[in-house]
């Protein structure tokens, strides 16, 4: 048998169901034998019109629609417009309001960034580490619910403030499950770092240099985990975290590895800046009234999300309802690093690089009319809105 | 701290004016805040020099790029491109004819440019030339041709009417 005489190439298709998370994209990656010479991504799967939906709702409706862009980092999307909108109407929050939010967001990257650990150990084939941190990830979950009343979309931030505080009991109970997290994390430091199985699934594999990762525009710990400072608590602190100390995490290797280290050691930081804001909460009020017209303006907020920066443009007209909402989250800056890596690597890596960056399509995907051969799927918001109220009245009777 | 961070975004915000004013143009400038500096371009054209001036000078890096629609009356649709370098946001405004909107691709120059700029072209109807795929990211293939759904004009209900005759 000739070998190595033709050079055949092949494409495969994965996805859009379960491209090695559950959620939707396609990439069509071209290979030659087992080696990837081209990858091409294709998204809008889980696209649903929000920004356009934003501009027929008003500033108040709007906080409770964006924040369902994403159900891991929820609370970072209202956050972002939140203080857009207080900036476009002159007002600011209150110092404790400021200082839940950033409460919140750090809880909210402990939970993202366990969920993301699990994922990504499974995508390496790795199930017990899955199993382990989606467990340690439930104490986080119980906290942020016993908070919020939610595990997902905590609806914390109002216009203006915050809608809950904190009690001296749940003070104590967020100290007590930070304690047992560490603990944890210190475990999974020691696994990602060791485990000699694990370690030849992210050792060496997806390598971005510094220079590259910063030509490639890439954000948040893909960004940090090859040497790029690309912090926007540190570089434009908002809400309160000029306040508290942020620590930047930074590893060079910039590799699977490093993004593993880089994630988990940006655990301890939050846990240290959790604490932090426990221990030095500005008393007072929760929230400050924002009016429901906007003078025509226009601004831009920028925050850090569990995966990187967050980036919404605001444009007012004077009336209750926004002009335009432009929303650029972190994984559409990340996923350009995606098919360039893949790029040269085994196929069987593709996954665990695609992992690597923690994608979040819901994120990127914004907008879509569902429909087939005119026949409308899904409800109406009337109809949808009727429900609820029968539903109430049900109840209520 | 505080003050060097203020004292950057100014030195960024103050080159940035530079270029914009001083170089080969001599462009309208704003400062809506006090960490942002709008730079009117006066048209396409420009945009691929200032942007290269902008990195060489590595001033921010290209954050977004924002789509706006005045309204069906108004003959222009306006592009922004939000360079960002630590508080300081500096904001290209290109001004595009709606008739004919055209803006040159940034990709070669900066690679992440490439998701925004067809998010833009397939949801704003701006072309962005060069591109080297320029196929629809988001929406579906069989999407209606000249409907993009964020111009203000947008009507759901040719969605359907184009999805019916052309399905």
């Amino acid at each position: 048998m000739q070998t190595g005489q033709s050079r055949e190439q092949f494409t495969v298709s994965i996805g859009p169901q379960h491209p090695a998370l559950k959620e939707p994209a396609n990439f069509l990656i071209t290979v030659e034998g087992e080696i990837v010479t081209k990858a091409v991504v294709r998204l809008g799967y889980a696209h649903r019109g929000i920004e356009k939906a934003t501009e027929s709702r008003n500033w108040v409706q709007n906080l409770y629609l964006l924040e369902r862009i994403c159900g891991i980092c929820s609370h970072i999307h209202a956050t972002a417009y939140c203080l857009g909108v207080e900036r476009l109407a002159r007002v600011e929050a209150p110092p404790r309001a400021q200082a839940l939010r950033v409460l919140v967001a750090e809880m909210e990257r402990v939970h993202s960034h366990l969920l993301w650990l699990g994922v990504a150990a499974h995508e390496a084939g790795f199930d017990t580490l899955f199993m382990y941190s989606w467990r340690d990830r439930e104490t986080i979950m119980d906290l942020l619910e016993a908070l919020t009343g939610n595990r997902v979309n905590y609806s914390v931030n109002v216009l203006g403030g915050v809608k809950c505080d904190v009690s001296p009991g749940q003070i104590a109970d967020i100290r007590a499950g930070l304690t047992y997290l560490e603990q944890r994390t210190h475990h999974y430091l020691d696994v990602v770092s060791s485990d000699a199985g694990f370690l030849q699934r992210t050792r060496g594999i997806g390598v971005m240099s510094r220079n590259q990762a910063e030509v490639l525009g890439t954000v948040g710990p893909t960004a940090r985990a090859s040497g790029v400072m690309r912090d926007i608590r540190i570089e434009a602190p908002y809400a309160a975290y000029g306040d508290y100390p942020v620590e930047l995490i930074l590893e060079t290797a910039g590799d699977l590895e490093a993004r593993f280290v880089v994630r988990i050691n940006e655990l301890f930081a939050c846990y240290y800046l959790i604490r932090a804001v426990l221990d030095d909460l500005p008393a007072g009020e929760l929230a400050t009234r924002v009016p429901r017209r906007i003078k025509p303006a226009e601004t831009v907020s920028r925050v850090e999300a569990p995966r990187g920066e967050l980036f919404y443009f605001l444009k007012s007209n004077g009336s209750d309802m926004p002009e335009r909402i432009r929303v650029r989250t972190p994984t559409i800056c990340n996923m350009t690093s995606v098919v360039k890596l893949a790029v040269g690597h085994q196929l069987a890596d593709v996954p665990m690089i695609l992992a690597g960056v923690d994608p979040c399509f819901s994120c990127n995907d914004r907008m879509i009319v569902l429909e087939k051969d005119g026949q409308k799927r899904g409800v109406t918001w009337d109809a949808l809105r009727q429900y609820g109220i029968a539903i109430y009245d049900g109840n209520s009777n | 701290m505080m003050e060097t961070a203020a004292k950057k975004t100014a030195e960024a915000l103050a080159l940035a004016k530079e270029i914009a004013t001083g170089w080969f143009w001599s462009l309208e400038t704003e400062e809506p805040e006090p960490n942002r500096l709008d730079i009117r371009l006066t048209s396409a054209e420009e945009l691929v020099t200032i942007v290269t001036a902008l990195r060489v000078k590595r001033l921010g890096t290209l954050s977004a790029i924002t789509g706006l629609d005045p309204g069906p009356e108004v003959e222009e649709l306006e592009v922004l491109y939000h360079f960002c370098t630590g508080q300081a946001v500096i904001t290209l405004r290109v001004p595009v004819p709606r008739q004919a909107a055209v803006v040159p691709t940034l990709s070669a120059i900066i690679p992440v440019a490439e998701g925004f700029e067809r998010e833009l072209q397939e949801m704003f109807g701006v072309d962005v030339s060069g591109l080297s795929r320029p196929e629809h990211l988001y929406l579906p293939d069989e999407w209606p041709k000249s409907l993009y759904p964020l111009r203000k004009g947008f009507d759901p209900a040719l969605v359907r009417a184009g999805a019916n005759g052309g399905m």
